[in-house]
């Protein structure tokens, strides 16, 4: 291993990168956009839904009134109507995606009810829901359960028990853009760096470059080693730049070494190097590359982590996410950012990058040998 | 003492059931200009790559400045120009020979010597700070050339350097050719162009893997009974199917 001939391969990356002004804006724009566009959509709160209500209750003082003012106005946007019949039409033309109705003589039966349990009279809230949208549908019931609880609250009537999350151990306060910066942080610089080296080996093949590298003292190790360098430097950057925006503009947590969590992301780049130069000896062209991108993106997109934890993935499929090196760079940076976790605790998630990063490598390199056959 | 730069003992190269390479044996003297020529498909290309390293030979053995192929030693001293561009198009011609000053362990300030020589060798000076992408068909071919001299080999393997170029830069690359051959450097090169072939030394003629004739341009075209290279190879490729 001669480390000279490494950096030139290591130079000749960035040299080519300064007359490629499309690849770096690729680089660094398309990690900032996913960030964005994933963060805001992906926020996790349901908002501004529409839904009806039909209040029967005929009461002159009316609960039924205060609970609909304790709905959040920021979930649910509540329009009335005066029939069970119009309020189902609206959802079923999709004009809404809930009604909830307030049964005749609510209040009533709710005050009879509290002096003589076995009263008779109807106190159910139908909330008949759209349920094509889970999620959506969900929020609509949690909104509403939330409104009973603060209404019943406010009238002094306090289940004698309750629940305090406010102490978190780990990630207080924490938002879904910190709990999500770190998946995508993984997520892009292990899919550009895997695209991005795909794309530039299949042309070393295919424009005869590889076979001009070869033929000099150059040694498939070092031309490796030369792009790993590169490679790791800018996925170090693609973190910096997401972690200065995360903090700017989404006040991300960060209460961990920082330094650490980009070791695991040079890590991961250099294991999503060897991936790309080991795809690239399974494609002719650059066009036959590309066709291995959805293969690179959709697992790594569903089962490393990103959006949901692994532990929300059917169990039969979870073997599956061990398989995915970015799911340990994944947990490991999430760990490290929002617990403060140190190697002593993520050693087992850098091990497996190790072990990925050496097999890959290992093949990689293989794979260029190959070619002398 | 080693009388021959390359030497080639029944090199076959198969790929799967094709014969690209069948038993070739060929001997290249030092400091010569050899020239190896055919149609396509007559194993030039792949006798080239099996005495670089790039291709491991399926029968016989190949020797180059003395050691037998595939050796890595032997890379410092041997300079390969592909039939492909072989270029970075991202990157300026200065940075193209940069890169191949580097692997081959250059100094920066001999790559800038060299550069300025070569350069001006292909004509490409004024070219130097341009994208390769840039670059004319032609320009990228002579550029291609400069890369693979940049470390001043003994021997120089070079395929078709001379497609694409116009003629009189064409004159200038075999006046060059003629200079680095009187400093003993030996130059093993493929061409279409029979009349071309005229300037080598020394001609082998190949088909289908094998070898039709070998010799002075001037011995090969009296053997054949004609009258130019072009009859000859002709001549001699029918003779080749006449036999059983």
């Amino acid at each position: 291993m001669n480390i000279h001939r490494a950096l030139a391969i290591t130079r000749r990356i960035f040299r080519g990168l300064r007359h490629d002004r499309r690849t770096v804006a690729l680089m660094f724009l398309a990690p900032i956009v996913a960030m964005c566009v994933f963060g805001l959509a992906f926020s996790g709160d349901v908002e501004d839904v529409n839904v009806v209500v039909v209040n029967l209750d005929n009461a002159t003082v009316p609960v039924s009134q205060i609970i609909i003012s304790n709905l959040d106005k920021e979930v649910l946007k509540v329009t009335f109507a005066p029939d069970v019949d119009e309020g189902v039409r609206r959802v079923k033309e999709g004009d809404a995606y809930a009604v909830i109705i307030f049964p005749e003589r609510f209040t009533e039966s709710l005050l009879m009810k509290r002096s003589d349990p076995s009263y008779e009279g109807d106190t159910t809230i139908q909330v008949r829901e759209d349920r094509s949208n889970v999620n959506v549908a969900n929020a609509i019931t949690k909104s509403v359960t939330d409104a009973i609880l603060l209404t019943a609250k406010q009238a002094g009537q306090d289940l004698p028990m309750k629940v305090d999350a406010e102490d978190a151990i780990y990630g207080k306060g924490a938002k879904f853009m910190d709990f999500f910066v770190p998946g995508i942080m993984a997520f892009v610089v292990f899919m550009l760096t895997t695209l991005l080296t795909l794309i530039s080996f299949v042309g070393e093949r295919t424009a005869g470059n590889l076979e001009r590298l070869q033929s000099t003292p150059l040694r498939e190790s070092e031309l490796v080693v030369g792009y790993a360098i590169a490679f790791s430097i800018i996925g170090m950057l693609q973190t910096v730049v997401l972690l200065v925006i995360g903090v700017a503009a989404f006040d991300i947590m960060i209460v961990g070494n920082i330094v650490l969590a980009f070791a695991v992301i040079a890590l991961l780049a250099i294991v999503s190097l060897s991936l790309g130069i080991l795809l690239s000896s399974l494609a002719k062209r650059e066009a036959q590359a590309i066709q291995f991108f959805p293969l690179i993106v959709l697992p790594t997109f569903l089962l490393a982590g990103i959006f949901w934890p692994v532990e929300a993935i059917p169990q039969w499929l979870r073997p599956l996410s061990y398989l995915i090196p970015p799911s340990y760079a994944v947990d490991a940076t999430r760990s490290v950012m929002l617990r403060g976790w140190g190697i002593g605790e993520i050693w087992v998630d850098i091990l497996a990058l190790c072990g990925f990063a050496a097999a890959f490598l290992t093949v990689a390199i293989l794979s260029l040998k190959r070619g002398r056959r | 003492m080693q009388t021959f730069a390359v030497e080639m003992k029944g090199l076959t190269k198969k790929f799967g059931s094709f014969t690209a390479l069948d038993r070739l044996s060929l001997g290249i003297e030092m400091g010569t200009v050899h020239g190896l020529l055919g149609p396509n498909g007559a194993g030039k290309t792949t006798a080239i790559k099996i005495l670089c390293g790039l291709l491991r030979a399926s029968g016989g053995e190949g020797f180059v400045l003395g050691k037998r192929v595939p050796d890595r030693s032997i890379l410092q001293e041997i300079g390969y120009m592909p039939q492909e561009t072989a270029l970075y198009l991202d990157l300026t011609a200065h940075g193209n020979l940069t890169l191949y000053g580097e692997l081959f362990g250059l100094s920066k300030s001999r790559i800038a010597e060299r550069e300025k020589d070569l350069l001006d060798f292909v004509a490409l000076q004024k070219w130097k700070d341009s994208l390769v992408s840039n670059l004319s068909g032609g320009m990228k071919h002579r550029l291609s050339l400069a890369c693979s001299m940049i470390h001043e080999p003994r021997l120089l393997f070079l395929d078709e350097p001379t497609v694409g170029v116009d003629p009189e830069l064409r004159a200038s690359f075999w006046e060059y050719f003629d200079l680095l051959k009187r400093k003993g450097v030996t130059i093993v090169l493929t061409t279409h162009y029979m009349d071309e072939a005229q300037h080598c030394d020394r001609i082998a003629l190949l088909r289908q893997g094998q070898l039709l004739a070998e010799g002075t341009p001037v011995d090969v075209v009296k053997s054949a009974g004609a009258t130019n290279l072009e009859e000859a190879f002709l001549a001699l490729a029918n003779r080749g199917e006449a036999r059983p």
